[in-house]
């Protein structure tokens, strides 16, 4: 099947001017006549393109810059330069017929009304996007359906629990079924059972009505679970582009060695080749630096009696923990 | 347009509905409103009663003064906005931003809000209005031009003060808090809109000054027309006001917005 690009962008930065001075009396004083201000790079020339009904998970520590280019894409942020086009409109312009056709669901940022049950939020909502009444009253009911949700919705939206409000968020966001949809960290806060439910409905949404999702969140499970594709930002570049199943070899600095002994092995100096991983009898795991691990397998066999060796990339788990810590060059 | 149209009957119920369940606030608001027309009407007619004379000041018989005040209370709530301080609320939290994901501009909403709270409020405020003439009995002019033309001068008194308030409010998109230009708006508005005292009884420089501004147009323009004190002529030219400051007032709303909007989204949505 020949897919569509709906998002494409090329070359998208953005700088942001913020003003900063040292702490104390004095220096607040004195950035009274004299500000400073540093220029923060936050997205720095990002270029890539996705596909109709692809899902694909933005990956980056905190400050990478995953949220800043979402927020372009919406048409939220103007970019310092670079283009852009989401659905074949350029998103800052923020034209009526572009933000019909798309939504962002912002983990932290609440479209619903606090005040309200969240079905008057969801009947406004429908207004606004001028959603037919008989399709609205059909797209609301599988939401209410697939996320579980009838039973809150005649509750005052500030009286719900946080899972309960981010369901009732991720259906109003969805009620004029976007074809185009912008999700940052969805599932923050939540616990593992509703992780699953929301990432169970994603995926269900991006299935039913073929929408192609850009989705940025903390939790790795959500970017397994959910994503073929990943983009790890970090320091407002791309470090990677690319399946999930190929990121580690791309990115992960370090192999994993696995050896099955025949016998017991005492005083032997596992330490100095890597780290050990874990030992349990006659099975030592080691990690070690990428470019070690030829020399370091050739040792290991030299030196004692194996009965099986693989070397593995790191779990994607490990890999991703890294890159959100930081600790990743590309 | 379409969508604005499709959206503001969704707002006003909604807004209505967020009214309903705040309605001991909407009720003190809307109390305050009548307040310090009622502090200026007795402060008044106390004045005239010690002016030598005793009968008036500047032309205003105490029956003229409930008048007076009475129509600067009721075109007060009429014209009524708050945006300067619920915009800035919005910019500064950062909760703009889903209404900037809308296809429908957020002013519409705040409009919305702002029709509901008038209609909410008359519930209360129709029969203290109501009272307030029995025991005042003031004394209207209301002929036949000033009734014609009320509809009117009030509905365009009423866009002029929600359209520039909106216009200050949006100040917010540069300046991070709002609430001194906030209070140093409605203090104007008091002076120079004639809600303290009728503007003719004010100094001529002042008058002056009130004449180049957008308050004189929203409140005591109108008051003094439905007080039957306007010649036709004077009518006219009001109109004529009212109708350059909503024209002018539409403008800088457009390039503000477009403005502030990116401003906004420069410095991070």
């Amino acid at each position: 099947m020949l897919r569509m690009a709906q998002i494409q962008v090329d070359q998208l930065s953005k700088t942001f001017k913020v003003p900063e001075r040292e702490g104390g009396f004095a220096a607040a004083m004195k950035s009274l006549i004299l500000r400073k201000y540093r220029q923060v790079q936050a997205v720095d020339r990002v270029s890539f393109q996705i596909d109709d009904g692809e899902i694909v998970g933005f990956l980056g520590p905190n400050g990478a810059g995953k949220t800043t280019t979402l927020k372009m894409l919406s048409g939220l942020l103007h970019p310092t330069s670079g283009q852009a086009t989401v659905l074949g409109h350029v998103p800052w312009r923020r034209e009526a017929a572009y933000l019909r056709r798309i939504s962002m669901v912002m983990g932290q940022r609440s479209q619903l009304n606090w005040d309200l049950p969240a079905m008057d939020s969801f009947l406004v909502h429908m207004a606004v996007y001028r959603v037919d009444r008989e399709e609205g009253r059909r797209t609301l009911d599988e939401m209410i359906e697939l996320l579980d949700i009838g039973h809150v919705l005649g509750k005052q939206v500030r009286t719900l629990s946080l899972g309960e409000r981010m369901k009732c968020e991720i259906c109003v966001s969805l009620l004029h079924r976007p074809s185009v949809l912008f999700l940052d960290e969805p599932t923050l806060g939540l616990d593992l059972t509703m992780q699953d439910r929301i990432r169970g409905f994603i995926r269900e949404y991006n299935r039913r009505y073929g929408a192609t999702i850009i989705l940025t969140s903390h939790y790795m499970a959500d970017v397994t679970a959910l994503c073929k594709r990943i983009v790890v930002i970090d320091h407002g570049h791309i470090l990677f582009d690319g399946p999930l199943t190929s990121l580690s070899a791309r990115l992960a600095p370090f192999k994993v060695i696995s050896i099955d002994l025949q016998q017991d092995v005492n005083g032997y100096p596992f330490e100095r080749m890597g780290e050990v991983l874990a030992r349990e009898g006659r099975k030592i795991k080691l990690r070690v630096n990428k470019e070690d691990a030829a020399a370091v397998t050739s040792r290991l066999l030299a030196d004692l009696a194996v009965l099986d060796l693989t070397i593995e990339d790191p779990p994607i788990e490990d890999v991703i923990r890294q890159v959100f810590a930081g600790g990743n060059t590309p | 347009m379409r969508a604005v149209l499709s959206a503001m009957p969704a707002f006003l119920r909604e807004s209505m509905a967020t009214m309903f369940q705040y309605r001991g606030e909407i009720l003190l608001w809307a109390i305050w409103g009548v307040v310090y027309p009622a502090v200026a009407m007795a402060m008044w007619s106390a004045a005239v009663a010690g002016a030598p004379g005793g009968h008036e000041i500047g032309g205003y018989a105490p029956r003229d003064f409930a008048a007076y005040f009475w129509l600067t209370m009721v075109i007060g709530h009429i014209c009524t906005a708050w945006d300067v301080y619920e915009l800035g609320y919005l910019v500064q939290s950062g909760k703009l931003s889903p209404k900037l994901l809308r296809p429908v501009l957020p002013v519409w909403q705040s409009l919305a809000d702002n029709i509901a709270y008038k209609v909410v409020s008359l519930g209360v405020l129709v029969p203290i209005w109501v009272l307030i003439v029995l025991l005042t009995r003031p004394q209207f002019g209301i002929d036949r031009h000033a009734a014609t033309f009320a509809v009117p001068a009030i509905l365009m008194a009423a866009m002029i003060n929600y359209l520039w308030c909106y216009n200050l409010a949006m100040v917010a998109f540069w300046v991070t808090r709002m609430e001194a230009i906030g209070q140093g708006w409605f203090g104007a508005g008091l002076f120079f809109g004639g809600r303290l005292a009728p503007l003719s009884i004010m100094p001529e420089p002042l008058q002056k000054i009130a004449s180049a501004l957008p308050f004189k147009w929203v409140v005591y323009f109108p008051c003094e027309m439905l007080m039957g004190r306007l010649s036709d002529r004077a009518i006219w030219t009001g109109l004529g006001n009212q109708l350059a400051w909503v024209a002018f007032g539409l403008v800088v709303f457009c390039v503000m917005w477009r403005m502030g909007v990116k401003r906004y989204s420069a410095v991070g949505a």
